[in-house]
C-alpha cells in the first residue's frame, strides 16, 4: 500500500502555490508553468486550491512579518509527507529585501525547505528542473529505504 | 487659478510639477478645495509625507488639467494634526491612512483611520518612515516564536443582523495570486460590504531606498512589482535625472519606449488571460498565455531577462538595441497582431463572455473622478487620463498613438480597453523601431546627486505611476515616495462590489488589474 501511495505522490505531485510577500515575478513564472509552452501537467503536477490536498508547497517571495503566521498555518494544514520548494532569491534568503523592517527573511526561517531554486525570477525551465530534482531525490531515497519493495 | 487660490499661498514653479503652493496647515483645506474646482476631472494623485526634523512635511500632489500642482504644508512633529480632505475628495482616504500609519500624522475627521500597511500587532508609536526610527529598533519577529493565531482585524460589527454572512477571502486563496484579505458581508447572494486588509506584501521599500545608493535603488525599486518592473525603474530614474538635469540621449528614449510597451503588452495579455480564469473560461487563459510567451522571448532578447528586465539606468539604458534583433521583433509582433483580431472578435461575439462581464461592477464617471482612479479603470468610465498624452516622457511626444476611452464603466469596458491597447502598443513599437535615432544610448552621471527634489509620472499598464525623490547632496536619497496605480484604484472596487452578486466579485476584481505587491510596497 505504501509503495502505491508513494508512486502516486511521485508520479503526480499536487502543488499549492503561496505567495508570502513576493513581487509577483516568481509567481507569474510559476503560473506560466501551467500554460501550453511549459505544461507541467504532463508530469502530473496539478495546482490545488487547498493546503489539505497538496503534497508540495511552492512558496515565492520573502516572508513578511504579516505572513509568518499564515505560512506556518498553511504548512501545518498540509498532510504528511509534505515538501516545500522555495522559489526565487527572496524565498531562499530574503533577496533584495533582506533586513527591511517588515521582512522576516527566507522561507527556511519559518518552515523546513526541501529544495531551493535561486533566480530573480528563475526561468520556468529552472523551476521544472528544481521540482524534477526533488522528485528524483525522493524516488532514490524511497528505493534505498525499501530495497525489497516491488515497484 | 491664482485668483481662486488667493494670496494665502505662494506659487512657485519648479520640478515639483507645474506649480507648488506653500501654505499653513489651517489653510490647506481651502486651497485644495479651490484647486479641485479648477477642473472637472481634477483629483488627488498622492500624499507624500516626509520627516523634516522638527516638522513633518505633507505634500498633496493634485492633478488638474492633466498637470500636477503640489500643495505643501508642515505640521509639528510633537503634535502632528491636520484636517482631513476626504469629505472634499473621497479618493484621499487611503493616502491619509498610509501617512497616519507610517509617519504618525493624525487626520482629524477621517472616517476610518485604521492601519493600512503595517501588521496589526506593530507597536503603537513606532513610525518607520521617521528618521529616528532606526532599523535596529524595529521589532524582529512578530509572534513568530509562538505561531498561534494572531488577533486578526475585526470587521466593524455595527450591524447585528444575523442574516448577513461574513465571507473571508484570503490571504491564501485559489483565485488570488497574492496574499490579501477581503471580508465580504453578503445578504443572500448580494454583497453588502467589503472590507479589505492589505499590507501582507509590505516590505518597507521606501525606507530601504534611503539606505541604498541611487544606483542600488534602481534594482530595489524595479522589484516592487515584477509585472510592471520597467515602469517603476523608469519613473525612479526619470525623477533622479530631473534632479541632475541630465539630458538623456534620444536613442535611449526610443529604446525605453520599446521596453515599456513590451511591458504593457505582456501585462495586458497576462491580465486578460487571468480574467478568463476568473470568469471561468480557462481555455481563454491558456490561449492568452500561450500568445504571451513570444513577448517574454522578445524581452529576453532585448534585455537579457524574461521578467525583470533591469534595462533602465540613470542616464539612459544599459544595453543598446542590435540591428539584427529588429526583424525578429517585427515578425513576432505581426503574428500577435493577427491573433488580436481573433480575440477581439471573441470578445464581441461570445455570449457567455459578454454575459459575465457586461454591466458588472459599473463605475460611473463621477465616482471615478471622486475616487481618483487611474489607468484603464478610469478610461473605461470616460475619464481621459493618460500620462503619455498629458505629460509625454521618453519618446511618446514624437510617436503618434491613440489613447483609448470608453464610457460604459463596466468590467467589459475595462477588459476591452486593454485589448485595444495591445494593438496600439504594437503600433507604437513598430513606429519606434522604424524611426530609431542613432547616437549614444547612455550618458554618465555623477554618483553623488545634488540636493533637490523631483516628481515623475509614467503610464504603467495599470495606470499612472508616481514617484517623488528628494536628495540631500549625498549618494543616498533622503526620501523616495511611490504611489502605485492599484493603490489609487482599490477604493473603486470597494464601491463597485457593493450591490452586486457575490458570483460577480472575481470578474469585477480582476478587471481592476490589482497588483498588491505594488500597493503594499
Amino acid at each position: 500500500m505504501r509503495s502505491l501511495t508513494m508512486w502516486a505522490r511521485l508520479k503526480s505531485p499536487w502543488v499549492l502555490h503561496f505567495n508570502s510577500g513576493a513581487c509577483n515575478g516568481c509567481d507569474i513564472e510559476v503560473v506560466a508553468l501551467l500554460t501550453p509552452r511549459y505544461d507541467v501537467e504532463r508530469f502530473g503536477i496539478k495546482l490545488e486550491p487547498s493546503p489539505r490536498h497538496a503534497d508540495v508547497l511552492l512558496t515565492t517571495g520573502t516572508v513578511t512579518k504579516q505572513c509568518v503566521q499564515r505560512l506556518k498555518r498553511i504548512y501545518d494544514q498540509m498532510p504528511e509527507p509534505k515538501f516545500v520548494v522555495a522559489i526565487g532569491a527572496c524565498a531562499c534568503s530574503g533577496g533584495v529585501f533582506k533586513d527591511n523592517y517588515t521582512v522576516f527573511g527566507g522561507v527556511d526561517k519559518v518552515v523546513p525547505v526541501n529544495a531551493y531554486i535561486p533566480g530573480c525570477p528563475p526561468k520556468p525551465e529552472a523551476i521544472i528542473d528544481g521540482v524534477v530534482k526533488l522528485l528524483g531525490s525522493l524516488e532514490s531515497s524511497e528505493s534505498e529505504a525499501k530495497p525489497n519493495a516491488s515497484a | 487659478m491664482q485668483r481662486k487660490i488667493g494670496i494665502a499661498g505662494n506659487l512657485l514653479a519648479d520640478q515639483l510639477g507645474k506649480a507648488t503652493i506653500q501654505t499653513e496647515p489651517t489653510l490647506n483645506r481651502n486651497i485644495i478645495k479651490n484647486l479641485l474646482e479648477t477642473d472637472d476631472e481634477a483629483c488627488i494623485i498622492a500624499l507624500t509625507g516626509l520627516d523634516l526634523g522638527e516638522n513633518i512635511g505633507l505634500m498633496y500632489h493634485i492633478r488638474t488639467k492633466g498637470l500636477v500642482v503640489t500643495v505643501r504644508t508642515e505640521v509639528p512633529k510633537n503634535d502632528p494634526k491636520i484636517a482631513t480632505i476626504t469629505d472634499i475628495i473621497p479618493g484621499a482616504g487611503f493616502h491619509e491612512r498610509e501617512a497616519a500609519d507610517l509617519l504618525g500624522v493624525s487626520f482629524e475627521g477621517h472616517p476610518n483611520l485604521r492601519r493600512l500597511v503595517l501588521p496589526e500587532d506593530w507597536p503603537q508609536g513606532l513610525y518607520p518612515l521617521r528618521k529616528d526610527a532606526k532599523l535596529e529598533g524595529m521589532p524582529s519577529a512578530i509572534g513568530a516564536a509562538n505561531c498561534t493565531t494572531q488577533p486578526e482585524m475585526k470587521v466593524q460589527e455595527s450591524q447585528t443582523d444575523s442574516r448577513l454572512v461574513n465571507i473571508i477571502v484570503g490571504p491564501q486563496h485559489p483565485a488570488l495570486l497574492e496574499p490579501e484579505k477581503f471580508s465580504l458581508k453578503v445578504d443572500g447572494e448580494t454583497v453588502v460590504d467589503v472590507e479589505p486588509r492589505i499590507g501582507y506584501v509590505h516590505r518597507g521599500v521606501e525606507k530601504a531606498a534611503e539606505q541604498r545608493t541611487y544606483l542600488q535603488d534602481v534594482y530595489l525599486i524595479e522589484r516592487i512589482c515584477g509585472i510592471c518592473n520597467s515602469c517603476h525603474a523608469l519613473t525612479f530614474v526619470g525623477a533622479v535625472e530631473k534632479i541632475l538635469k541630465t539630458e538623456v540621449p534620444n536613442r535611449a528614449n526610443y529604446i525605453r519606449t520599446i521596453i515599456l510597451e513590451l511591458n504593457r503588452l505582456h501585462s495586458h495579455l497576462l491580465l486578460l488571460g487571468h480574467a478568463g480564469l476568473e470568469i471561468g473560461y480557462e481555455a481563454l487563459f491558456q490561449y492568452m498565455w500561450r500568445d504571451r510567451e513570444p513577448i517574454m522571448d522578445l524581452t529576453e532578447l532585448l534585455t537579457g531577462n524574461r521578467v525583470i528586465s533591469s534595462s533602465m539606468t540613470i542616464g539612459g539604458v544599459r544595453r543598446d538595441l542590435r540591428e539584427e534583433d529588429v526583424p525578429k521583433v517585427k515578425t513576432q509582433l505581426s503574428v500577435l497582431r493577427k491573433k488580436m483580431d481573433f480575440y477581439r472578435s471573441l470578445y464581441e461575439k461570445e455570449p457567455s463572455l459578454k454575459m459575465r462581464t457586461q454591466n458588472v461592477g459599473v463605475l460611473s464617471k463621477e465616482d471615478a473622478i471622486r475616487l481618483c482612479v487611474v489607468g484603464p479603470v478610469a478610461r473605461a468610465s470616460g475619464v481621459k487620463t493618460d500620462v503619455r498624452k498629458d505629460e509625454p516622457y521618453a519618446a511618446y511626444g514624437e510617436i503618434p498613438f491613440k489613447s483609448i476611452t470608453r464610457t460604459e464603466g463596466d468590467t467589459y469596458a475595462r477588459l476591452l480597453i486593454r485589448l485595444d491597447e495591445i494593438t496600439e502598443s504594437i503600433n507604437i513599437i513598430e513606429y519606434a523601431l522604424d524611426h530609431m535615432p542613432s547616437g549614444p544610448y547612455r550618458v554618465r552621471v555623477p554618483r553623488i546627486v545634488v540636493a533637490g527634489e523631483a516628481i515623475n509620472r509614467v503610464e504603467a499598464p495599470r495606470g499612472e505611476l508616481f514617484h517623488y525623490v528628494k536628495s540631500n547632496g549625498t549618494a543616498y536619497p533622503e526620501r523616495v515616495k511611490v504611489r502605485t496605480p492599484t493603490f489609487a484604484n482599490l477604493p473603486s472596487f470597494l464601491k463597485t462590489a457593493i450591490g452586486g452578486s457575490i458570483a460577480d466579485v472575481p470578474a469585477n476584481f480582476v478587471s481592476l488589474d490589482p497588483c498588491f505587491s505594488c500597493t503594499d510596497r
